[in-house]
């Protein structure tokens, strides 16, 4: 037997986003039906106001509301206007802005460069970091913070090959043992990279 | 034992698959899934010298997860090593004459289930190597002109693949001290086994790091033009190959068909050798209908190898004369249509 149309349709939607399959699709479009009306629209609504209205910063790419745009972290001339801080994405920002300990600018990237993916140096956020650049001469340091496998390393090589040859400083994310890790407990591979990264004291 | 098609060579590769993650037969991890299954799981207890351990492999659509002792791990690399095993296949007596992809597939799949680092090595190479074609396919194509990134996927290939070439030569070193012996005894002292490794990049004696890394950075340079109007890496450890040499002549073009079954066998057996004395224990060994294949002196200078020490499947037909003199008290399990039965 096959399910009433309206909700067929919501099974096959669930099952878009990631890691769901079509056995919890179809318990979380039961759970759906048993929900209050408002909290169904609320939740319709804020789907399509998530996309309606955010767009990302013409400025560093995080995502932004549509009436602020630059984002309110461009915006705040109380930052260090000196050091941009080079992610993948706005979740990255969000992180490092937890921490509380970093206050200069960011770029977001929007993904890495990756050609097997079919992305190249510029399909992502990439171009508009060095046109930043050059019309905001007060930046003097970039921190690249993408992710330590082949393609993040790769995107932080190849800024830092664009960059250096116009005076800025480009320094990399160390990595290495998490603070608090035991050296007995490291894999190898951990180990490597964290001698690689060493710092002198 | 049990007639072809029944599902012997299955439970072989199961064995192998809960070793290494992958199967020796496809690079499909799908393939590994019954046809209109969902998913797929193999389990199995390790009998270690520290103890029990339990492994647990599960293929879906979502990729595989991977389980030691219960506990899901991060990294492949973590996983593979937990147990080792060694096939010998038929087509691993082709490991002399065969395709060059043959030995390098051996190289990587022997030598990284006893070096993690290897592993991670050679899995990033072949990013990075999917990545450097790609870009290149787009320079052919005049779809960018941007050759600073090609530098950088250059020195990022550069890196890796020295750190292969250098790994897998010190690993080849090893499996012919060992192999020697061996092939000395099954030819009766009148043969000499050597392996070379002959690299696409041109290394001369250049054995350090940063030797090869120069050198393969040079060969690249050199290769540019070709590279750009193929669209495609001209060299690296991906083209590179392993030649054996017997008395001073290579096996591969030289050699009768004895010859090189000889070197092929007195390579694997190496290898169980070589496992042995890197990981303390000997690997699971996994012989698919290859006894058969070998005459009755080489059936008996394999099984007396592994003699009352190795832990061994064996799929047959039936087992020949050889083998039931020199397995003692084998457990004989009958396949029938997928079906296994103790006798
Ligand atoms: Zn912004």
């Amino acid at each position: 037997m096959q399910y009433p149309e309206p909700i067929a349709k919501l099974i096959d939607n669930y099952t878009k986003l990631p890691g769901i399959g079509p056995k919890t699709a179809t318990r979380l479009a039961f759970y759906t039906l048993g929900m209050d009306n408002e909290d169904v629209e609320s939740f319709s609504k804020s789907l399509i106001s998530a996309k309606k209205d955010l767009t990302f910063c013409d400025t560093c790419g995080m995502i932004t509301e549509k009436d602020m745009n630059p984002c309110i972290i461009c915006r705040d001339k109380s930052r260090n206007q000196g050091t941009v801080f080079v992610v993948e994405n706005s979740r990255d920002v969000m992180a490092m802005e937890n921490t509380r300990d970093y206050h200069g600018l960011y770029h977001v990237l929007n993904g890495v460069i990756s050609p097997s993916a079919g992305t190249g140096p510029e399909d992502i956020n990439l171009p508009s970091l060095v046109r930043r650049l050059s019309e905001h001469e007060e930046i003097k340091e970039v921190i690249v913070g993408t992710n330590a496998n082949a393609e993040g390393e790769a995107t932080a090589m190849y800024l830092a090959r664009l960059l250096k040859p116009a005076g800025i400083k480009v320094t990399r994310l160390a990595h290495g043992l998490s603070v608090g890790s035991d050296i007995d407990y490291a894999d190898e591979l951990t180990l490597i990279k964290a001698v690689q990264g060493r710092t002198e004291l | 034992m049990g007639e072809n098609a029944q599902g012997k060579t299955n439970l072989l590769e199961s064995i192998y698959v809960l070793a290494l993650a992958r199967s020796h037969r496809t690079s499909n991890d799908k393939d590994l899934i019954q046809w209109q299954q969902k998913e797929t799981t193999i389990s199995g207890r390790v009998h270690r010298r520290t103890g029990d351990l339990p492994l647990s492999l599960n293929f879906s659509n979502k990729g595989k997860k991977a389980r030691v002792n219960h506990l899901e791990q991060s990294k492949l690399s973590q996983y593979v090593g937990q147990l080792n095993v060694i096939l010998f296949a038929p087509e691993d007596l082709e490991l002399v004459k065969g395709a060059p992809t043959i030995r390098r597939r051996f190289i990587d799949m022997e030598f990284g289930q006893m070096n993690p680092l290897y592993l991670y090595h050679s899995a990033q190479y072949k990013k990075i190597l999917k990545n450097r074609n790609a870009y290149l396919k787009r320079l052919q194509l005049g779809q960018t002109k941007d050759t600073v990134f090609l530098d950088v996927l250059t020195e990022q290939l550069v890196d890796t693949g020295s750190q292969v070439i250098l790994a897998r030569q010190a690993f080849l070193k090893n499996l012919e001290l060992a192999a020697q012996p061996i092939h000395t005894e099954i030819s009766n002292q009148q043969e000499k086994l050597t392996l070379k490794y002959q690299s696409s990049v041109d290394l001369s004696e250049n054995t350090n790091i940063d030797q090869i890394k120069s050198q393969f950075l040079e060969s690249l340079r050199q290769q540019y033009q070709r590279e750009k109007s193929q669209g495609s890496t001209a060299l690296g450890p991906h083209r590179d190959d392993v030649q054996f040499w017997v008395n001073g002549k290579d096996v591969a073009t030289f050699g009768s068909q004895g010859q090189q079954r000889t070197a092929a066998l007195s390579v694997k057996l190496a290898e169980i050798h070589l496992m042995q004395q890197e990981t303390g224990e000997y690997p699971v060994l996994l012989l698919d209908d290859v006894l058969s294949e070998l005459d009755a002196s080489r059936q008996t200078h394999l099984l007396l190898a592994i003699q009352d020490k190795v832990q061994t499947f064996i799929t047959a037909p039936s087992l020949s004369d050889v083998a039931k003199q020199l397995i003692h008290a084998p457990k004989v399990f009958h396949v029938k249509q997928g079906q296994i039965t103790v006798e």
